[in-house]
């Protein structure tokens, strides 16, 4: 049988690095090929050179066994290739119909024919079988529909080729069912798609093929359902890991942190406590309330009821500062936004929490500053030429190291990591987990949120679950299963209708 | 295809909070006015409103446009002086009056253009840029009229000017001399300017276009659309308008001063935002602007007749402008509580 797409003998460099060697990828109608690797892997790369944004330096691209000879934007469009981006391109002030058809308006005379494109919109939404008024604006639509709307937009132009780069990193669980039953309908209509991800469970589910790059290297193309787990991680990582989850569970300290009845907007009557040397993992679905428990002990959300004592001592709420200078902290999910400040250094963003502490007076001293950070970043083994850079610069793992340099300075007793390790490669994972393993061991008590099951598995000590704002369970990780989460995860969990306002 | 995964997306058809701000502020302050300000609800003053503001209400509705793509234009102000101040020059030394008016368009889009290349092509922030060229745009006002009031003779061939502020008709619908309607061409010319921009906005993709450039360039780029045609347009239809301002400026007063366009960037700032534009861009409405502009001369009108001096005039500009910006947040916590405390349905079967 003839392919899809064939690409052979790739290479593609920027000034100092070899970005892509020798690549030879291929993909047939109606297949599934997942690419996985590290960041910075080449996988990005080479589908931005499928999309004509970049030019291979050497070898050769076919479609339908015809040669490509310039590849550009315009060219892989106009043969079908279409990419579903991470972060999702559409314009949230304008409707589901104008985000599907902007660029390629369809006029009748000099005005927009309106009613032709709802209702092609419409058609196009049912066909993946969305009910939508095309005339919804897309911030009225939740972050899955929204990527409907994006896939919808990409079909609307007879795509032969879709690319699609980590599409379920924001979607709940319920969404990417929806997504994974949508590309199976693609799958049966002949559409050959790349799926980038980091979730390696996906691989099985969804995958037909899978190809595994590292430093710009094809490492293996191989059937999907022919590679175990362990070999996945072997090959993406480039070295045994031989033990993904380094914690060591041993009988755990004083109680550091106790919850007692908290109720919020979100979430009712949760008690929880953590104590030193432990990790406790928070598992539930997207939008169990996790993230807002943890908001709102640090202060930062309002809460109507219950009582939190850290170290004995009862917490303030609506006090961020008091509750930092306990030393409780969180890591929030978002660190880009929530837990960095990118244009700052290493430096400064580690000081940030610690600066009153550090320097009483009104003066502060860079070079007392300077010795203080080293020695923490040493300490974490933060790679970086310089504690001045400035952290924009640096690895998703890499920032997440220097958010936890911040609070370990800053004296904090607990740590509260929400999502850890969303959007980070296997190998910066695991030194997460190491770190985290070392802040067990020096005493500290963990707080970990996770929607990243095998995660909250192999790290925590006892896992509650969550659901719809209620603590549903509390299972010791000895014991505890995948299977047996979900289950709790789910209790009162139903897919519903989505309703918008 | 097995319909009982169908998920169905209902949509409310209205919501107070997506409408601009400018309508409920306008609204307030309208039934406010009118029942407290003895003859602000007279057929004479409310025409005389809408003539007095139709030059800003031009200028929103290019500023509007403008914040909408993510950048701003200060020099809309000083762009009104030159261009008025050209043209009474030119009108002065006895140039008839189309051409005079041709010149001071083409000079006010130029200019637009300008501030289009410097901030796309040249990567000079819109806020630097344009700040920029409202310092060139006075100083050149103030150079070409040795900083006096430019007057010009009346004479046959400048007749056309007078005509713009000249009443179309006029109907009296009592004895009093302030229950006289009228319509000016100074209105007819800002509702013509208004429609077409409406039309434009709504029936052609350019709107859309705005939209995606303001929300994220890449999208737009990614959509095949260009960024930088974008903007360049809605320079250049924010630096005609001004220039058309300025043409309704000068014939209403019969002059030009250098100083006519001073701080009015500054309140079509205002009506945009009350008509609510986001600084960030991505948002706004052409309608909401409209209504922010006549908000704005609701207030001036208002004091006036109230006798408040006109040196507190921006105080109570910048009240409304808070006091909306706070309301409008209320309006949004109102219905955003109401939107998580109704029950979600659930549905497994296909529904229509």
């Amino acid at each position: 049988m003839s392919k899809l797409l064939e690409i052979k003998g790739v290479c593609k460099s920027f000034p100092g690095v070899k970005a892509l060697e020798d690549i030879d990828i291929d993909l047939d109608y109606g297949e599934v090929h997942v690419i996985l690797g590290e960041n910075g892997a080449g996988k990005s790369t080479l589908m931005k050179i499928l999309s004509g944004a970049y030019q291979a330096d050497t070898g050769e691209m076919f479609v339908e066994e015809q040669k490509v000879l310039h590849n550009s934007p315009k060219v892989s469009e106009s043969l079908g290739i279409r990419m579903i981006y991470q972060e999702l391109n559409l314009v949230e002030e304008l409707s589901v119909a104008q985000n599907i058809f902007l660029g390629k308006e369809q006029y009748k005379g000099i005005a927009l024919n309106k009613k032709q494109m709802n209702e092609n919109a419409r058609q196009m939404m049912a066909n993946m079988n969305i009910l939508v008024d095309p005339n919804t604006l897309i911030k009225d639509l939740g972050v899955g529909t929204q990527q409907m709307v994006e896939i919808c937009k990409a079909l609307s132009t007879n795509a032969k080729i879709l690319v699609f780069d980590e599409p379920t990193s924001s979607l709940t669980d319920s969404e990417i069912a929806e997504l994974f039953r949508i590309i199976r309908m693609l799958k049966e209509k002949g559409v050959g798609m790349f799926y980038i991800s980091h979730r390696l469970e996906e691989l099985k589910e969804i995958g037909d093929r899978v190809t595994i790059m590292r430093d710009g290297k094809k490492i293996l193309t191989t059937a999907a359902d022919q590679i175990s787990m362990n070999e996945i991680i072997e090959g993406i990582a480039g070295r045994k890991i031989e033990n993904l989850f380094p914690h060591t569970r041993k009988e755990p300290g004083d109680c550091l942190l106790e919850v007692n009845g908290l109720t919020g907007e979100k979430f009712r009557n949760v008690s929880i406590k953590v104590c030193a040397g432990e990790i406790v993992g928070m598992s539930g679905l997207v939008g169990a309330g996790r993230t807002e428990v943890a908001r709102a002990l640090m202060g930062i959300d309002r809460c109507n009821g219950g009582e939190a004592f850290l170290v004995g001592k009862p917490l303030p709420k609506n006090n961020i500062q008091k509750v930092v200078d306990m030393g409780l902290c969180l890591l929030p999910e978002n660190r880009k936004t929530e837990g960095l400040a990118l244009s700052l250094s290493i430096r400064e963003n580690t000081i940030i929490s610690s600066i009153n502490r550090l320097f009483p007076g009104l003066i502060t001293q860079k070079k007392k500053e300077s010795q203080v950070v080293s020695q923490y970043v040493t300490d974490l083994n933060i790679a970086t030429s310089s504690i001045e850079k400035l952290v924009q610069y640096l690895s998703g793992g890499t920032q997440q190291k220097v958010v936890v340099a911040k609070w370990l300075m800053s004296q904090s007793k607990v740590f509260i990591f929400d999502e850890p390790t969303r959007g980070i490669d296997v190998g910066a994972k695991s030194e997460i987990y190491r770190l985290m393993d070392e802040l067990t061991k020096q005493g500290a008590g963990i707080l970990m949120i996770s929607s990243d099951l095998p995660e909250i598995l192999g790290m925590s000590d006892r896992i509650y679950v969550m659901a719809q704002g209620d603590l549903v369970g509390e299972l010791d990780a000895g014991e505890a299963t995948q299977q047996e989460i979900l289950r709790m995860a789910f209790k009162q969990h139903s897919p519903a209708v989505e309703e918008v306002g | 295809m097995n319909g009982n995964n169908t998920t169905v997306i209902k949509r409310k058809k209205f919501k107070i909070s997506n409408l601009p701000n400018s309508t409920y502020i306008f609204g307030v302050l309208f039934i406010i006015f009118s029942l407290c300000i003895p003859n602000f609800f007279s057929p004479s003053n409310l025409s005389n409103l809408v003539v007095q503001a139709s030059p800003l209400i031009i200028i929103s509705i290019g500023m509007s446009m403008v914040i909408m793509t993510g950048c701003i234009d200060l020099s809309v102000g000083g762009n009104i002086s030159m261009t008025g101040v050209i043209m009474a020059t030119l009108l002065m030394l006895g140039m008839p009056a189309i051409f005079a008016i041709l010149c001071g368009l083409a000079i006010g889009t130029c200019f637009g253009l300008l501030n289009g290349f410097i901030v796309q092509k040249m990567r000079v922030a819109p806020f630097i840029a344009t700040f920029g060229m409202m310092g060139i745009a006075e100083s050149i006002a103030n150079i070409v009229s040795k900083k006096r009031t430019v007057y010009w003779e009346p004479s046959p061939t400048n007749e056309l000017i007078k005509g713009v502020q000249t009443n179309l008709f006029q109907i009296q619908l009592g004895n009093k001399s302030s229950q006289t309607l009228f319509l000016s061409f100074i209105t007819i010319i800002c509702i013509v300017i208004a429609v077409i921009a409406i039309y434009v906005f709504k029936k052609t993709a350019f709107g859309a276009h705005i939209y995606s450039v303001g929300a994220n360039e890449e999208i737009a780029r990614l959509n095949s659309i260009s960024p930088v045609k974008i903007r360049m347009a809605v320079y250049a239809i924010s630096g005609f308008l001004a220039a058309v301002a300025s043409l309704l400026y000068m014939s209403r007063i019969n002059s030009a001063q250098p100083t006519m366009g001073d701080g009015l960037e500054f309140q079509a700032i205002v009506a945009a935002i009350i008509g609510g534009n986001s600084l960030r861009g991505g948002k706004g409405s052409i309608p909401g602007a409209i209504l922010g502009a006549l908000s704005l001369f609701a207030v001036r009108n208002a004091l006036s007749l109230a006798g408040v001096g006109t040196s507190w005039v921006q105080v109570f500009i910048g009240v409304v402008l808070i006091v909306g910006m706070i309301f409008n947040a209320l309006v949004y916590w109102w219905e955003h509580d109401r939107k998580s405390s109704r029950k979600i349905t659930v549905k497994g079967a296909v529904q229509q």
